[in-house]
């Protein structure tokens, strides 16, 4: 089982402030003294508990191989800035053309060199759609990850593009990227999860994303973790007055994976816009939560997943907009469509509604079903085989979530890891 | 050379609908085939196609002598040579024209022959030029969000682009304003061409002045019931499928 | 937000439950006192002349209902404010129930008669049950209906004169240990109808039950069963209304319907109880190859309601539908929904959902659609719809569906609006008060679903919605 700091001491190899390192003493009593999810767990209703079991999990060792982790984290080609973790350490770093004054530093230095920003920000927002457990497990055992700041009225043209690396049998890690934006600001930021070698390892990450007022934030992550891989994805977006969160979520491996995600609206005039692609293959499960809270007005929230379910696969997507009583003018969107593949192919969708303003206009939708076989003929008369003409009709479900990207660079690299991915 | 329809009959579910329909297009030459709504003409074009809901009960259609029903799958079809121009092209989201035609003509090409990009975009904004559809229309997703004659002059760039042996059009002019009518039946035109036989299947005989036909074929209740010129389509316009009907109906006509 | 609708000026909707709020005083030859425990399950089994299996039946289900929690990890907390001590559980003047209303005891006789139950039986129904507390004090059946086999009787004597049908399917739809309330209703369960629609026999007007609490402090748990054989229809409609008391009551029902090879069954609801109900209900049919359950379903009343109509379709092209219209006023909350099972083929299912929340009224819609491994062919469609009156009413929408296979498919649509301020506008503009224009705008939301109901079922709930609705702005 994984080792953490020894509680209450503090553990010269662990990089962080020393008040840091009491909180993540205090984090792992928290994760341990809080109980494992249960199927009475209204948020884990439908998920394969066996697969938490964390027991054979190890804390990542060095890696072997730095280079070749270095030299296949390519992905855009003009950045801002690139970083590369390898087991949580940081093994490469380079910021081409950062603005002055935008931070981009991994944790551990910023918790030092800008401890005001972490200490207001850092894991800020609890987590709260099930998996607060995993999450005091993650504040315990960081050693990585990465803050972004841009302040105020900067806006940073090209994306930052940061990749996150696992390597060995049982390794765990702990990504966390952490934005903070400042009024006005503007960023792109993507981020690569992805295995070394086809082992199986135990990922739990955490993004905390900070929009000030007028700012906009594009942010996507593609997650390839190998295929027997555990992993946690807990997203949790606070959008400033009028600012614009749009994230792109891809789950593209895995064994189980869990997802959180919450937006909220803390503040007028904001906007999330929630996307996710899903690829389910094998035996992959992925369950994924999320939470549109509106907590103010002229809010509007945006919801989209794709799950594509395959082979004996399944997804499980449960989703809630909650507008909170007079948070008038409320505007909500949320939809989920599953596109299943074949006869063991299992989708479970619980798309959710809770109401208390009348001001509002909120839909939801969810749909389940295979492939239309009027596309797919019409695909078939123009020439192209059955096999093909699927995972076309994949891809271009995948690829109109991409559209919705405001940032051209990003949607060329995310179309090529979709067609990559899919062999189109 | 032929597409040559021999006797064929066809049921959706245990219903007949196509009764025995037998017709030849030489390649080179243009067959129209006219009928009322439910006369089974979208059913004959679905079929030869390779429409799942659709079974053949008997009778055989050959292309170029070898019969289409030999040919598996409606893919292997299209890449034997033959094109259905839809009358409800179908929406793909999220896939661009210029990816699902170049899929198309990858798919015609042998293992591990890569088709030449720039030829391909050449050659594909030249066809949508002359369709007059705007080039920005190339990272457009397939019929989605197309009025009903964009979707029709995709149609027709599809088989512009594609170059069948045999094409059959069906109702490709519904929907479609004079203007719209022009460009798709000038589309037609430009292709019409010796080695290439058309099957054009409408309602009204508006298309044929754009499109003129060797052969006029009129169908009725799943059946041929009368075939002729050209001029058989204007007497069609001017005396109505009744006629057809009743003298059809008479034993030395039928 | 508009000025044509400032919140305050909005209406506060009081639902008329005049109609119902009365009592007489009565005599109850038989009471199985305040509380539960085993001693008040053989009270109950001795003064109804239960047969020993039900008395086994009744003390597993005693046990279950014990074991079981209360549903408070998803459903609402005010669960926790029934207290099953203090309840009355058994309340009769006799098991027997009257065939012509001039033996039913007088102070029942009134009720019904100021109910109107007699009087809509003459009209349209082709037989009536009416339940006073715990045991139906007359049920009848016109004799045209009985003479074609048809059986309508309560429960009690549904198990004592047909027990060859009874037993087979009897708690075989619903098992004592599917919810806490499901086994409450098995251990103590009293009164219900018992219908039994031969092979072919298609009942031409409805049969009616009406539900009646009297007494304060009670618990009214009547057990239906209705059987419709091969090819055989059936519509049945139930009504109920208890007086306004200052304490809890509580209903807690259980409905198993069997819809044999091609036959259709219809149930329709009309849920008018006073504010101060618990309805705690579990409703399922089975639906065998070919057949048809329809749950159509009206919650106006209750403090409380819990109800999700399911169908089992259990038979290849069996089909479920659930149409269901939900009016939470202040201080209740409509929590209902509906299940869909699609355990064969090319099954098929439809579900909708209005409901209107007002003042601080809550609706809530759960639903359930489950395709179970390795079908085709299965479909359903659901649409949820929910309209809100005022700033602080809520709703809530909870769906589950869970779908295998590449061969099925699921829809599921839901949406959240108030009444729009142009409409409101448009129709004061024309000359309508605020009140009649929102009452027209909440008819208009609800009228196609109104319409599934049966003709005297829709008009009374047209007028009940108007009358609320006029009345509401001063």
């Amino acid at each position: 089982m994984i080792t953490a700091p020894e509680s209450p001491a503090v553990i010269e190899t662990n990089p962080f402030p020393h008040w840091f390192q009491r909180e993540q003493a205090a984090a792992l009593a928290d994760y341990e003294s809080t109980p494992a999810p249960t199927r009475r767990d209204e948020a884990w209703r439908f998920a394969s508990l066996k697969a938490l079991d964390l027991s054979a999990f190890v804390p990542a060792p060095e890696i072997a191989s730095e280079g070749k982790l270095i030299n296949a984290s390519t992905g855009l080609g003009d950045f801002a800035a690139r970083f590369v973790f390898g087991n949580n350490a940081l093994v490469h770093h380079e910021a081409p053309a950062l603005p002055e004054g935008v931070i981009v530093e991994p944790l551990d230095v910023a918790a030092y060199e800008h401890e005001a920003l972490f200490r207001a920000y850092f894991m800020a927002q609890p987590v709260e759609l099930g998996s607060h457990k995993y999450a005091r497990l993650h504040k315990a055992m960081l050693t990585g990850g990465v803050l972004v700041h841009v302040p105020k009225n900067v806006e940073v043209a090209l994306p930052i593009e940061l990749f996150y690396w696992v390597e060995g049998e049982n390794s765990s890690v702990f990504p966390h990227t952490l934005i903070v934006l400042g009024d006005n600001a503007k960023v792109t930021v993507i981020d690569h999860f992805k295995s070394a070698d086809g082992a199986r390892a135990f990922a739990c990450g955490i993004n905390d994303f900070h929009l000030g007022r007028g700012s906009q934030l594009t942010y996507a992550a593609v997650q390839d973790w190998s295929r027997d891989t555990l992993a946690f994805h807990l997203n949790s977006t606070l959008v400033g007055r009028d600012a614009t969160a749009t994230a792109l979520l891809a789950n593209f491996g895995g064994g189980y994976v869990r997802g959180e995600s919450l937006s909220k609206l803390a503040h007028d005039g904001g906007r999330s816009v929630m996307l996710s692609m899903n690829l389910a293959d094998g035996t992959r499960e992925i369950d994924q939560h999320t939470l549109q809270d509106h907590a103010a007005k002229h809010a509007s929230s945006d919801l989209l997943y794709q799950n594509v379910v395959d082979d004996a696969a399944r997804t499980i997507f449960a989703g809630i907009i909650r507008v909170q009583e007079g948070e008038s003018q409320t505007d909500a969107y949320q939809r989920v469509r599953n596109l299943l593949l074949t006869d063991d192919a299992i989708a479970v969708s619980m798309p959710g509604l809770e109401i208390l303003n009348d001001d509002v206009r909120c839909t939801h939708g969810a749909t389940s079903g295979g492939l239309d076989p009027d596309e797919l003929f019409y695909m078939q008369a123009r020439g192209i085989s059955k096999k093909l003409a699927a995972r076309l009709i994949v891809a271009g479900r995948f690829n109109s979530l991409v559209e919705r990207i405001d940032n051209e660079a990003l949607r060329d690299r995310l179309r090529a890891v979709i067609a990559d991915r899919l062999g189109v | 050379m032929s597409l040559s329809i021999q006797n064929l009959t066809a049921n959706i579910g245990d219903l007949p609908i196509l009764k025995g329909i037998t017709l030849e297009v030489p390649k080179g030459e243009v067959h129209a085939i006219m009928g009322k709504n439910g006369s089974g003409k979208s059913t004959l074009a679905k079929i030869m196609a390779g429409h799942p809901d659709y079974t053949v009960t008997g009778g055989d259609v050959l292309m170029d002598g070898r019969s289409l029903f030999e040919i598996a799958g409606p893919d292997e079809r299209a890449r034997a040579g033959l094109f259905l121009a839809f009358q409800y092209p179908m929406e793909i989201p999220g896939v661009t024209i210029a990816n699902f035609i170049r899929a198309a003509i990858q798919s015609r090409l042998a293992e591990g022959e890569e088709l030449e990009a720039t030829d391909y975009y050449a050659n594909l904004y030249a066809k949508m030029d002359a369709l007059k559809i705007p080039r920005a229309f190339t990272s457009r997703s397939v019929n989605e969000g197309f009025s009903g004659g964009e979707k029709k002059r995709c149609e027709i760039l599809q088989m512009a682009m594609l170059e069948p042996k045999y094409a059959v059009l069906d109702e490709t002019d519904s929907g479609l304003d004079i203007d719209a009518l022009k460009i798709v039946s000038e589309g037609v035109n430009a292709l019409r061409s010796p080695d290439r036989g058309f099957l054009v299947i409408t309602h009204y005989q508006r298309l044929l002045d754009y499109i003129v036909p060797d052969r006029v074929h009129v169908m009725v209740d799943g059946r041929i019931a009368m075939s002729g010129d050209k001029n058989l389509a204007l007497e069609l316009e001017a005396r109505g499928y009744d006629w057809v009907t009743e003298t059809a109906a008479e034993p030395a006509l039928a | 937000m508009s000025a044509i609708l400032e919140p305050t000026a909005k209406p506060q909707i009081d639902i008329d439950r005049s109609v119902g709020d009365f009592r007489y005083d009565v005599d109850y030859s038989y009471d199985a006192g305040v509380g539960l425990n085993e001693a008040t399950i053989d009270y109950i089994c001795d003064v109804k002349k239960d047969p020993a299996w039900i008395r086994e039946f009744r003390k597993d289900a005693y046990r279950k209902f014990l074991e079981k929690p209360m549903p408070t990890h998803w459903a609402s907390h005010d669960l926790d404010n029934i207290v099953f001590e203090n309840i009355r559980y058994y309340l009769s003047q006799g098991t027997q129930a009257s065939r012509t209303w001039d033996d039913v005891p007088e102070e029942m006789k009134r009720t019904f008669e100021r109910l109107g139950i007699p009087e809509q039986e003459r009209k349209y129904l082709a037989g009536v049950e009416a339940q006073f507390d715990s045991e139906a004090a007359y049920s009848n059946i016109k004799a045209a209906v009985g003479e074609q086999g048809v059986i309508f009787v309560g429960s009690t004597e549904g198990l004592q004169k047909h027990p060859e049908i009874f037993r087979k399917w009897f708690g075989k739809v619903i098992p004592t240990g599917d919810n806490k309330f499901s086994a409450l209703n098995s251990a103590v369960f009293s009164g219900g109808s018992f219908i039994y629609v031969p092979p072919g026999v298609k009942v031409k007007h409805p049969l009616q039950a009406y539900f009646r609490i009297n007494a304060q402090n009670f618990g009214q748990f009547e057990r239906t069963l209705i059987i419709a054989d091969e090819g055989a229809e059936v519509m049945y409609m139930e009504g109920c209304t208890a007086p306004k008391f200052e304490t809890a009551t509580l209903h807690s029902a259980v409905v198993e319907l069997v819809a044999l090879k091609g036959a259709k069954i219809q149930y329709v609801t009309v849920q008018n109880w006073s504010a101060n109900v618990f309805n705690l209900v579990t409703k399922r049919g089975l639906a065998h190859e070919e057949a048809e359950i329809k749950w159509i379903d009206c919650n106006i009343g209750s403090r409380l309601t819990m109800k999700y109509p399911s169908v089992v379709m259990k038979g290849r092209k069996a089909r479920g539908e659930v149409i269901s219209i939900a009016l939470a006023n202040d201080g209740q909350h409509q929590d209902t929904g509906a299940k869909m099972i699609h355990a064969a083929d090319e099954t098929t299912s439809n579900v909708v959902s209005k409901s209107i929340s007002i003042g601080s009224g809550q609706a809530t819609y759960r639903g359930l659609v489950d395709i179970p491994p390795h079908h085709r062919g299965c479909r359903n469609n659901t649409e949820c719809d929910a309209l809100l009156i005022n700033t602080h009413s809520r709703t809530d929408t909870y769906p589950t569906i869970i779908t295998r296979g590449n061969r099925n498919a699921c829809q599921h649509e839901a949406s959240v609006s108030k009444v729009s301020a142009e409409q409101i506008f448009y129709m004061q503009q024309r000359g309508l008060n605020q009140g009649q224009a929102m009452s027209l705008a909440v008819n208009g939301f609800v009228n196609d679903l109104v319409r599934e109901f049966p003709m005297e079922y829709s008009v009374e709930l047209k007028r009940l919605i108007d009358l609320e609705m006029e009345g509401s702005v001063g």
